[in-house]
């Protein structure tokens, strides 16, 4: 083998898989006659996708990633205060740093119900729902981040009398960064899963609703149509912050973990 | 001073102003908006609400008792969803709705069979194996329709599955039988078909189950604060329920332009399995919407036997109020 033909493999390597996955499922159903209810082939999705209309498509897209966002940003701005708030005060950490544990280890799906029912029915609880699945790594990434520089710097800053706030802004957030956008990264697909858990227990649109309607009606083509769009919106989505990381925080990638 | 009377001004000014403006109603489905759900969305699309001065918002469920929690909170204004969980709900500590119109004057629940399977009546039903989806109505009641027939619920044997799971399990003869609303019944066809089997549908009604099941309730708010909008909305949707009985395919096609999601042909199909549920002996001798208190009583009283409660539990008298109904 030629390097450049390694090269591109290499480079090639995850699409070449993903069509060898689908490859081998279309023979497979195909061969063994596996009936379109239990699980359709990939041909049969692919032709499910014009039964709707594109407008209710991008509809039920568009509804999905507007509640997946704003849980996503209201998730954010609650955690990134809240750990700056944790690793600045024992107080703050003693009291706070508890519930957060709590609320991590409630499994949101069987409480959900009870949110929608508390809240009613609108966008409201499934920015709720989706805030709680995806806020708590934030937290975690993000104060472990604050609290990892090292001591000297710290000392440093303190002697020659810089401020808290200096501290933070100059010091501490810039260790942090690298730590937010592993967290960033994860929270983001949570908040796919939220936004879909949510449309799940109350909604009428949203492709988590959209995979519920088409599986009560029988249609599974259409519900694994839903569930590769979704799977996209999750990739892209993760992909726009790895992006962004590289765009503003250049520094940062090579000590991300990924 | 100046201040107060302004506002009470504005307020006078805001009041003649809603006489004008159409009422604003929340109706919460006991399901997604399937086939069977139409009559709710005829009445937007033939104008029979707006006819009637409203404006109906119409949301999807997720089974009844989720449709009636959404009333009682006042999440919605009138929900639809069966009667038995209404009782359930009263039984179980009180609950501010109110049943106003009776929909089906019949149950819907069945068992679904293959045609030339083992199971061909409610005797076939000992020693095999049934699907049922869990926390339904269907299931609660199943043990006492099954005694009533003199058959030990204990020698079937019973998988709790999720619903959109039901007609595949079928259809792979992984179970005997599943129980089902009888208005899925075109649906379990189309997947029935692709693995050569035919459905077979024994409605329980014919093996002594009787009572209403589908109806439409009110929250107590709405019935004391708006008497006369939900007087006007019964109007209303009684005649869209009408209408569908009439032309379940122009239904199917006012459901199908607003939720673009679903099939024609399917919900027609779905509708069309409602309508026996609908139309019958009974309704035509008590008129569409009644709750005659005989049947009302027998209602509960199969509740009653399925959960254990004693019969004076509660007055399924208490839970309706037919004075809304259009005489």
């Amino acid at each position: 083998m030629n390097p450049a033909l390694l090269k591109l493999l290499d480079r090639t390597a995850p699409v070449l898989t993903l069509l060898a996955v689908l490859l081998v499922w279309e023979i497979g159903c195909r061969a063994f006659a596996v009936p379109a209810f239990v699980l359709p082939a990939p041909s049969v999705v692919v032709a499910s996708v014009p039964s709707l209309e594109l407008s209710t498509w991008s509809g039920h897209i568009l509804a999905t990633l507007q509640v997946s966002l704003i849980g996503y940003l209201v998730s954010i701005l609650l955690a990134v205060p809240l750990a700056i708030g944790i690793t600045g005060s024992r107080f703050l950490a003693r009291t706070v740093l508890p519930w957060l544990i709590v609320i991590q280890s409630t499994p949101i799906v069987a409480i959900a119900p009870i949110i929608v029912v508390t809240l009613g029915a609108g966008t409201l609880p499934r920015v709720v729902i989706t805030t709680l699945i995806s806020f708590f790594p934030i937290v975690i990434y993000t104060a472990s981040g604050l609290a990892s520089v090292p001591a000297e710097l710290i000392e440093l800053s303190r002697s020659l009398r810089a401020s808290r706030s200096r501290e933070y802004w100059q010091i501490r957030l810039p260790y942090a960064i690298p730590h937010i956008f592993s967290a960033l990264k994860v929270a983001i697909t949570l908040a796919v899963i939220g936004a879909v858990v949510a449309e799940f227990v109350a909604a009428e649109k949203g492709l988590g609703y959209l995979i519920l309607f088409s599986t009560s009606s029988f249609k599974i083509p259409v519900a694994f149509a839903a569930l590769a769009i979704l799977v996209c919106c999750s990739l892209l989505l993760y992909a726009a912050i790895v992006w962004l990381q590289q765009r503003c925080f250049p520094w940062s990638v090579i000590k991300s973990a990924d | 001073m100046h201040f107060k009377q302004s506002l009470i001004a504005g307020l006078i000014g805001l009041a003649s102003l809603s006489a004008h403006a159409a009422d604003k109603l929340v109706v919460q489905l006991d399901w997604l908006p399937d086939g069977d759900k139409a009559a709710a969305y005829v009445g937007v699309k033939q104008g029979f609400y707006a006819a009637e001065n409203l404006e109906v918002t119409i949301q999807p469920g997720r089974g009844s008792s989720d449709a009636i929690t959404k009333v009682a909170t006042g999440a919605a204004d009138i929900a639809t969803g069966g009667i038995s969980a209404l009782m359930m709900a009263a039984a179980e500590g009180g609950i501010p709705v109110k049943a106003v119109m009776s929909v089906y004057s019949k149950q819907p629940d069945a068992l679904f069979t293959v045609k030339g399977g083992p199971i061909t009546s409610f005797k076939s039903v000992v020693g095999k194996t049934i699907a049922l989806p869990p926390f339904s109505s269907s299931a609660a009641i199943w043990p006492v329709v099954l005694e009533a027939n003199n058959i030990d619920p204990k020698s079937v044997t019973l998988l709790k599955v999720d619903p959109a799971a039901m007609a595949p399990m079928l259809a792979a003869g992984k179970v005997d039988a599943t129980i089902n609303w009888t208005t899925v019944a075109p649906n379990f066809e189309g997947v029935l078909k692709q693995a050569g089997k035919e459905l077979a549908v024994l409605p329980w009604s014919a093996f002594g189950l009787d009572g209403y099941g589908l109806s439409v309730f009110a929250s107590d708010k709405l019935i004391a604060q708006r008497p006369d909008v939900l007087k006007r909305f019964l109007r209303a949707y009684k005649k869209a329920t009408e209408f569908a009985v009439k032309n379940p395919e122009a239904a199917a096609a006012d459901l199908k332009s607003m939720v673009p999601e679903a099939d024609v042909t399917a919900a027609a199909a779905a509708f069309r399995a409602s309508v026996p549920l609908i139309q019958n002996e009974i309704s035509a001798k008590d008129g569409l919407g009644s709750f005659e208190p005989k049947l009302l009583a027998k209602t509960w009283s199969w509740v009653a036997k399925s959960k254990d409660y004693p019969m004076d539990k509660i007055d399924p008298e208490k839970l309706v109020d037919r004075s809304f109904l259009p005489k």
